[in-house]
């Protein structure tokens, strides 16, 4: 059986080759992944951090019209306060209604740890139902309910006939992976294993009436408008002007242009069959649903890297016009693109030309920014990827080939990136949502690797990452006062030694 | 107890642990379990508490084991003494708090053992159970202080009749702690007294070690803290005093009247400073207040350690109606009793439950000609009620957790500074749109 007819969705540890622990350069970095070795690594210290779990609720309360029923103790759907008001924002820039999301738990009490908690599951779905009327339930197993054995599968297949929102199950328990990019896995398997991918009749469309003239031509229009029309998968990370940014230069090259999974409901998600090509806008990101979508729907897709930067983009939208057979249109556009946009950051570029910079946070936007960035005249000090796993190699090809001197970390703590931070003293650090208080700390000027608020992808992306970074260097006043009366937990001797000392075999 | 809830406005045992110790000073938190429940519990509070933000220590900065399957297989002994061992080398503290959670827990690791290893070294360091299935984030606060004040520090050698411990006020999940932590402490001040408060910046380590010494333990909730004192008053013989948080000056002049009988001091100044001080602003406010109309039915929705000071505030203060006063705290049969004032309150957690409560009980106009509707509404509550006030078309005002429509530092409500506050704030949040 493969992973796709599992009922609880592999971890990506099981999957593919991954690891969380890793210092060195990025052509090491891709043989130790190859080899195996990146597995064996591991920390004899640790700091904090989140788990698959967050992740999978920080994709499902994207969901419109959707309740999420914690099958947890009380305290793990704790984030999801702030990931509703996450998602009403999201909504909102989307233009869908910015409705908080409604959540349960059902609060396991140590007396369900022992006898079990499937009852309480049972009822807590029930009460959703009635009292919410979603379109969808999102079931979330974490760790406690998935040591104690209860069967959620069973629950959720009884459950289904007695309540009218479809249920979908999610299994994050966070001690199975330290990889939180399990998450993405997790959150399409419950997708298309709780969710009808394939339109339906009288709801979506009109079937043909039988023995019609017209008919032929129906399915000429019909088969034409799929066969322009592209699915791209965003991302949690992916802001609503990134996505106008892609729509832009696609619509450009004649196509349809529809986004999944975030920020779509179950009636668009039904509809996700009817395009001709699936893109994804991050290699760790959807290979997983791509090509569960290929093999079921036999739909192709492009995993082609970040358009993020000239380069990488040029190349993300030449994969998809090949595809389609527009490779002299697409090369057009971005000559004419780039043209105006290579203008555009002149002036930027002659402010920031050899600025020391440090790139913290996930795998691909990582490796793709500091080559972007690398390629416009930056000095590219160090790389941090959160995870790495096989997915990330083309990005991490491309980062050995253009950066093969440059030092590559995997790691997501924060030590690690503040002993970094005190001893390659870059001018700037790009970094991931969570750090930048910590950085502003040490007095380090930063800006946000990504933002939902902002434009990264594309032209419009790189122009305004560009102005975005001249703009902090305008004034650091904020961050120099700050870290003048900031004490750091680290006992100094640390940083007179090896950042990576607690990596282990 | 044991029923599900709908978007509870707390989290569990270790997240309260966790808030209470990355708001103590040099104290570090050592989190076992997995690496998720530390990040994600800390960044409740981070965010949810008026953007409290990341101490010190915690958040992803915090010491955590990050359990995996392996240890939920053969234990997780190993891992804790590894990951000690090195926070002990790494990480500059004064205490070090193993926290556990619930994987931990549930495979059954003797942390006590391990930790022992080390205490009988002569680290300072302790571990406290706090699984998410044993209790919520206030249970959390009782455990860990309990953990500190009655079993890891000595029993004091003399008595300071001067000093008092401040407890109740929960860090991260009473969003105004440090506020009203402050003007408590300035209050007592003013009579002569030495306080430990322990949460706020101009707190040291120190006070934390000087506690077990104190002469009265005054426990700002009639929940929380509770069982926390009496242990403490069984370790170390210092009494307790169990009183409602004092917001605004009519509940100032009575705390500070009770606080110097206890003590054999005279409040008389202090409560006439105090009065001069706050009706020299709030009398010159009475223009705006009164001119513009601004009495309001109020309905209050918060923890119960707010929820009978901010009633009474509302009602004594401003003259408002109270309409009704929902505790979203889970509690048992005894902790209702305890609540039992002239106020009657009601017990509700989820957003949804309390909606229909407060449109069952008080319908609105359904097109008649004549109505006697709840308006003006202010409902001052938790971010959650914020919906529910917008389709009342009532004012909303979040005070109670979670917290994320604005940003707090020091503001706080206790005293009476902090009733000028609360007052600023709830006329405040009606100027700021009006225009």
């Amino acid at each position: 059986m493969g992973y796709y007819e599992q009922s609880v969705p592999p971890v990506r540890d099981s999957r593919l080759k991954i690891g969380d622990s890793y210092i060195g350069h990025a052509c090491d970095l891709v043989s130790c992944s190859r080899e195996g070795c990146l597995l064996q690594k591991s920390r004899s210290f640790w700091q904090a951090n989140s788990c698959q779990m967050a992740l999978s609720l920080m994709m499902a309360t994207t969901v419109e019209n959707s309740v999420i029923v914690m099958h947890a103790p009380g305290g793990c759907g704790a984030l999801l306060h702030s990931l509703s008001v996450q998602s009403a924002k999201g909504k909102a820039q989307r233009g869908k209604a910015p409705n908080p999301v409604p959540w349960l738990t059902t609060n396991l009490t140590e007396a369900d740890v022992i006898g079990g908690g499937e009852k309480k599951l049972r009822e807590t779905i029930q009460y959703a139902d009635r009292e919410f009327r979603p379109e969808i339930i999102f079931v979330v197993v974490t760790c406690a309910p998935s040591i104690i054995g209860d069967d959620v599968e069973e629950v959720v297949r009884q459950v289904r006939s007695t309540v009218s929102a479809e249920v979908v199950s999610l299994h994050c328990p966070g001690f199975r992976s330290r990889v939180v990019a399990s998450a993405y896995d997790t959150f399409y398997h419950g997708i298309f294993r709780g969710l009808n991918l394939s339109p339906k009749p009288w709801v979506d469309f009109r079937p043909l009436p039988e023995g019609s003239p017209d008919n032929e031509l129906v399915e000429k229009q019909y088969q034409y408008q799929k066969s322009r029309t592209v699915n791209v998968w965003n991302a949690t990370s992916i802001g609503p002007a990134d996505e106008k940014e892609v729509e832009r230069l696609l619509t450009a090259l004649g196509l349809k242009v529809r986004f999944f999974a975030e920020y779509s409901s179950r009636d668009e998600l039904r509809l996700v069959t009817e395009a001709a090509l699936n893109v994804s806008m991050c290699n760790v990101h959807d290979d997983y649903m791509l090509k569960y979508l290929e093999k079921k729907y036999g739909i192709p897709y492009v995993i082609a890297g970040m358009p993020i930067g000239f380069r990488h983009t040029r190349n993300w939208l030449m994969k998809i016009a090949e595809f389609f057979g527009l490779e002299k249109e697409a090369s057009h556009l971005i000559d004419y693109e780039e043209r105006l946009a290579r203008k555009a950051i002149q002036p930027f570029l002659e402010q920031v030309k050899g600025k020391k910079v440090l790139f913290c946070g996930g795998v691909v936007r990582v490796g793709s920014e500091a080559t972007a960035l690398a390629e416009l005249g930056f000095d590219v000090l160090g790389i941090r990827a959160y995870h790495y796993d096989e997915g990330a190699e083309p990005v991490f090809e491309d980062v050995a080939k253009n950066l093969a001197e440059t030092p590559v970390a995997v790691s997501n703590q924060l030590f690690e990136l503040t002993h970094q931070i005190k001893t390659l003293k870059p001018d700037l650090v790009l970094s991931h949502n969570g750090t930048q208080g910590y950085i502003a700390k040490l007095g380090v000027p930063s800006i946000q690797l990504f933002n939902v608020d902002g434009a990264f992808f594309g032209y419009m992306g790189i122009y305004q990452i560009l102005r975005r970074i001249v703009f902090e260097f305008k004034n650091t006043s904020y961050r120099d006062r700050l870290s003048r009366h900031t004490k750091l937990p680290y006992k100094p001797s640390y940083f007179e030694g090896d950042a990576f000392k607690y990596i282990k075999d | 107890m044991s029923d599900f809830l709908e978007r509870p406005r707390t989290a569990c045992a270790l997240a309260g642990a966790l808030s209470v110790i990355g708001n103590l000073p040099d104290v570090i938190p050592i989190v076992h379990t997995t690496l998720g429940c530390g990040g994600n519990l800390a960044n409740s509070t981070a965010f949810g508490s008026g953007y409290l933000g990341g101490g010190y220590c915690s958040g992803p900065a915090a010491p955590s084991t990050g359990v995996t399957e392996t240890e939920i297989v053969f234990g997780g002994a190993d891992r804790l003494r590894e990951q000690i061992k090195n926070t002990l080398e790494l990480i500059d503290g004064k205490l070090y708090v193993v926290a556990t959670g619930c994987m931990t827990e549930m495979i059954g690791d003797d942390t006590e053992g391990v930790v022992s290893e080390f205490s009988d070294e002569g680290y300072p360091i302790l571990s406290v159970s706090t699984p998410s299935f044993k209790g919520d984030s206030y249970h959390g606060y009782d455990i860990v202080l309990d953990g500190i004040f009655n079993k890891f520090l000595p029993k004091a050698s003399e008595k300071n009749p001067k000093l008092v411990n401040i407890f109740g006020l929960v860090p991260g999940y009473d969003p105004f702690f440090r506020g009203d932590l402050e003007e408590i402490e300035r209050l007592l001040k003013e009579l002569g007294l030495e306080v430990n408060t322990f949460f706020t910046p101009g707190q040291t380590f120190e006070n934390l070690t000087s506690a077990p010494g104190a002469a009265l333990n005054i426990v700002l909730s009639r929940v929380w803290g509770v069982e926390l004192a009496k242990n403490f008053e069984e370790r170390h013989g210092t009494p307790y005093w169990i009183t409602d948080l004092p917001i605004g000056p009519e509940a100032t002049d009575k705390f500070l009247t009770e606080v110097a009988k206890r003590f054999g001091l005279n409040a008389q100044a202090a409560i006439e400073k105090g009065n001069r001080e706050f009706y020299g602003y709030f009398e010159r406010a009475a223009d705006a207040f009164c001119d513009q109309d601004l009495k309001f039915y109020a309905i209050t929705v918060t923890n119960s350690t707010y929820a009978l000071p901010l009633a009474r505030y509302l009602r004594t203060e401003l003259g408002w109606v109270l309409a009704d006063s929902f505790v979203t705290d889970n509690l048992t049969e005894a902790q209702r009793a305890a609540l039992q004032s002239d106020i009657p309150l009601k017990f509700a957690t989820g957003v949804q439950e309390i909606a229909r409560l407060i449109n069952l009980e008080h319908p609105r106009n359904k097109g008649q000609r004549y109505f006697d509707d709840l308006s003006p509404l202010y409902i001052v509550g938790s971010t959650l009620e914020k919906r529910t006030a917008q389709i009342r078309g009532a004012r909303h005002l979040s005070v109670s957790f979670p917290v994320y429509d604005r940003l707090i530092t020091d503001r706080g409500y206790a005293g009476y500074r902090g009733g000028l506050h609360l007052f600023e704030d709830l006329i405040g949040q009606i100027m700021s749109v009006k225009l």
